[in-house]
């Protein structure tokens, strides 16, 4: 299988978190342990000795804090970029994401337009403790006001962090800790996505359309390229689930009459069902056979001894992709 | 923590400013009242009334003067006006019309927050970010008793006391909590649980605007010069239902009500700066000519 070597993912959100301290003297990162040690995953390794105490803010141990001061931040002009340390402590910040940063500038009737990130470590595959391996990003795609990217590489991590820091609405990255050190991953066709907010087709194929996210993107094009020739898979990779590059996914099902979609979050009420319920409004016509999702059943993430079991792989989606070309 | 006496405060505001206070008390109540009229006739969806808390209000607001940013909870009316926020501009929310009828940033009085407690860490994170930005970082957040119970109080207040922020923390202490009392929802003062995460505090009687003028100029004294922290804590008396919705007789006695009206802070000042013959029947009469031409105003606007 071919296979490429490129900048992980870490690397590539320190280089364009520095980029973007030195380009925007407005810009300042916040939270937990992401100055001296340079987070807990090293994403911003060396940014607190290169920009100052002031601008790579060590937070207090309180989500809520972090985005509630954030919230703030914005109001005084400033463009706030906020790690929470692991996507399962993301909930105590709920409230202040969604009541609060999703609606201020509705509230202010447009004087405050917060361009806000809320960086989220996420998903599973690295044998995590409870709590540190979930995938909650259907939760904030349903809430108008913010925005949910979730690349699958730095280069995806790069233009989206760089575009969400000029929205002037909040945007939460989430990104997949097993990618953060990972270097060969699956290649990918070189087309550039249209704009920064757009999916990207990173496979050209003629037979069924796989739309995917995040991480598991590699899974699914490592899959598409073990069942080339005998079929030949499109893959979309949307990057952003709020809102949903639709268009892009709707023209590849024109050209191929097949959809399954694949994601790590659980499936009911998921981000499958909303494309899913997409597709058949607008695109039945395109379609030779039924919208399939693969994504974990409604539990909570396992202890790590079964998350084997929770997360799909490699073999369930050829299986799939098999059983829907049949 | 006792409440200090009044005798405390010598430190008397000057005339003008005691007929400010009370000027501003008077068009608050009036405002108020029409408030209350306009949602009985369903012109305004609800009113969360501040009638007993208008020294507090005017008396912490005059205090500060115009510099400071306001972070206000949602019935801080007497402070939104005396900001300039006009009566049609306050309304409109109550109406339906908009979630904020004013500029936030002209009057420096920013959109009321519904969610109990959540502007307290706007307030010290905006006041983080002014300094760091080299602006005027003097920030005041208006929480009610009830709020404090929300754990965004206790981070904001420790937020504020491990930065150093320049935050007032005004606690307007109305005794309840919508239907639960003061007595069950806490063990100590909010100023003591202040004192507890490093900020200086004080807890005074919010029935004499010049207790609160003298208290809350000490307190901004303090913000400013140490660049710090400092808490507030007003007891108020709530004079009726937590909002227009609320029924306040099904859980109050008939006593403790009229206890609060008896100890109302609008005709008692009224009555004094009258006996000390800094206002006569003239400067009554124009108040409440100014008065009655707002609330017809209003009227025209909203029914």
């Amino acid at each position: 299988m071919s296979t490429v070597r490129s900048a992980s993912l870490a690397e590539s959100i320190n280089t364009a978190l520095a980029d973007l301290l030195e380009q925007e003297p407005r810009l300042l990162l916040l939270g937990e342990d992401i100055g001296r040690l340079g987070g807990v995953f090293r994403v911003t390794r060396g940014l607190q000795e290169r920009f100052g105490k002031d601008r790579v803010r060590d937070a207090l141990l309180a989500e809520s804090t972090i985005v509630g001061q954030a919230v703030g931040m914005a109001m005084s002009g400033l463009v706030p970029v906020c790690e929470i340390q692991f996507d399962g402590f993301t909930y105590p910040a709920v409230n202040q994401l969604v009541t609060q940063a999703a609606r201020i500038g509705g509230r202010w009737n447009g004087q405050v337009s917060p361009s806000l990130v809320v960086r989220i470590p996420t998903g599973g595959g690295f044998r995590g403790v409870e709590h540190h391996s979930e995938s909650n990003e259907a939760l904030f795609a349903r809430l108008p006001g913010i925005s949910v990217a979730c690349p699958s590489t730095g280069e995806d991590a790069d233009q989206i962090l760089r575009y969400a820091v000029t929205l002037g609405s909040p945007v939460v990255m989430y990104e997949p800790i097993r990618l953060y050190w990972q270097r060969n991953t699956p290649a990918r066709a070189p087309e550039p996505a249209r704009s920064p907010t757009a999916a990207r087709v990173v496979r050209r194929g003629t037979d069924l359309t796989i739309a995917t996210y995040g991480a598991i993107t590699h899974e699914v094009l490592e899959a598409a390229h073990a069942l080339d020739p005998d079929v030949d898979v499109e893959v979309v990779d949307l990057r952003w689930v709020a809102p949903l590059d639709m268009d892009t996914v709707l023209r590849s099902v024109a050209r191929t009459g097949r959809l399954l979609i694949v994601h790590e979050g659980s499936k009911d009420v998921g981000i499958g069902a909303e494309i899913a319920a997409a597709v058949a409004e607008r695109g039945f016509d395109a379609l030779r056979g039924p919208v399939r999702r693969l994504a974990p059943d409604r539990r909570p993430y396992p202890p790590a001894d079964f998350e084997k079991g929770y997360l799909i792989g490699v073999q369930a989606i050829k299986d799939e992709v098999l059983v829907m070309t049949k | 923590m006792a409440l200090k006496s009044e005798s405390e405060y010598a430190t008397d505001p000057d005339s003008d400013t005691r007929r400010s206070l009370l000027r501003h008390m008077l068009v608050a109540r009036g405002i108020d009242e029409e408030a209350r009229q306009l949602h009985k006739q369903g012109a305004l969806d609800l009113w969360p009334s501040c009638q007993g808390q208008e020294a507090a209000q005017v008396g912490s607001a005059l205090a500060v003067g115009p510099a400071p940013t306001v972070f206000p909870s949602y019935r801080e009316h007497a402070v939104a006006l005396l900001r300039g926020v006009t009566p049609d501009e306050l309304f409109a929310q109550w109406a339906g019309r908009t979630f904020c009828g004013w500029d936030p940033r002209r009057v420096r009085f920013f959109p009321y927050t519904m969610v109990l407690a959540a502007q307290t860490l706007h307030a010290v994170g905006y006041s983080i970010g002014q300094r760091l930005q080299g602006l005027e970082d003097f920030v005041v957040v208006y929480i009610g008793d009830g709020a404090t119970s929300e754990g965004d109080m206790s981070e904001a207040m420790n937020l504020a006391a491990v930065e150093s922020a320049a935050v007032l923390f005004v606690c307007q202490n109305n005794g309840w909590a919508i239907s639960k009392p003061a007595e069950e929802q806490m063990r100590t003062s909010v100023a003591e649980r202040a004192r507890g995460f490093g900020i200086e505090s004080v807890r005074v009687p919010g029935q004499d605007p010049e207790t609160v003028y003298s208290s809350c100029s000490r307190a901004a004294a303090h913000v400013r010069g140490e660049r710090a922290p400092y808490l507030v804590e007003i007891q108020v008396g709530r004079i009726h239902g937590h909002s227009t919705s609320d029924a306040q007789e099904v859980y109050r006695t008939p006593d403790d009500i009229a206890q609060t009206r008896a100890a109302d802070p609008v005709p008692a000042y009224a009555a004094r700066l009258s006996g000390l013959g800094l206002v006569d029947t003239a400067w009554f009469d124009a108040v409440d000519e100014e008065v009655r031409e707002l609330r017809e105003r209003l009227t025209k606007e909203y029914v």
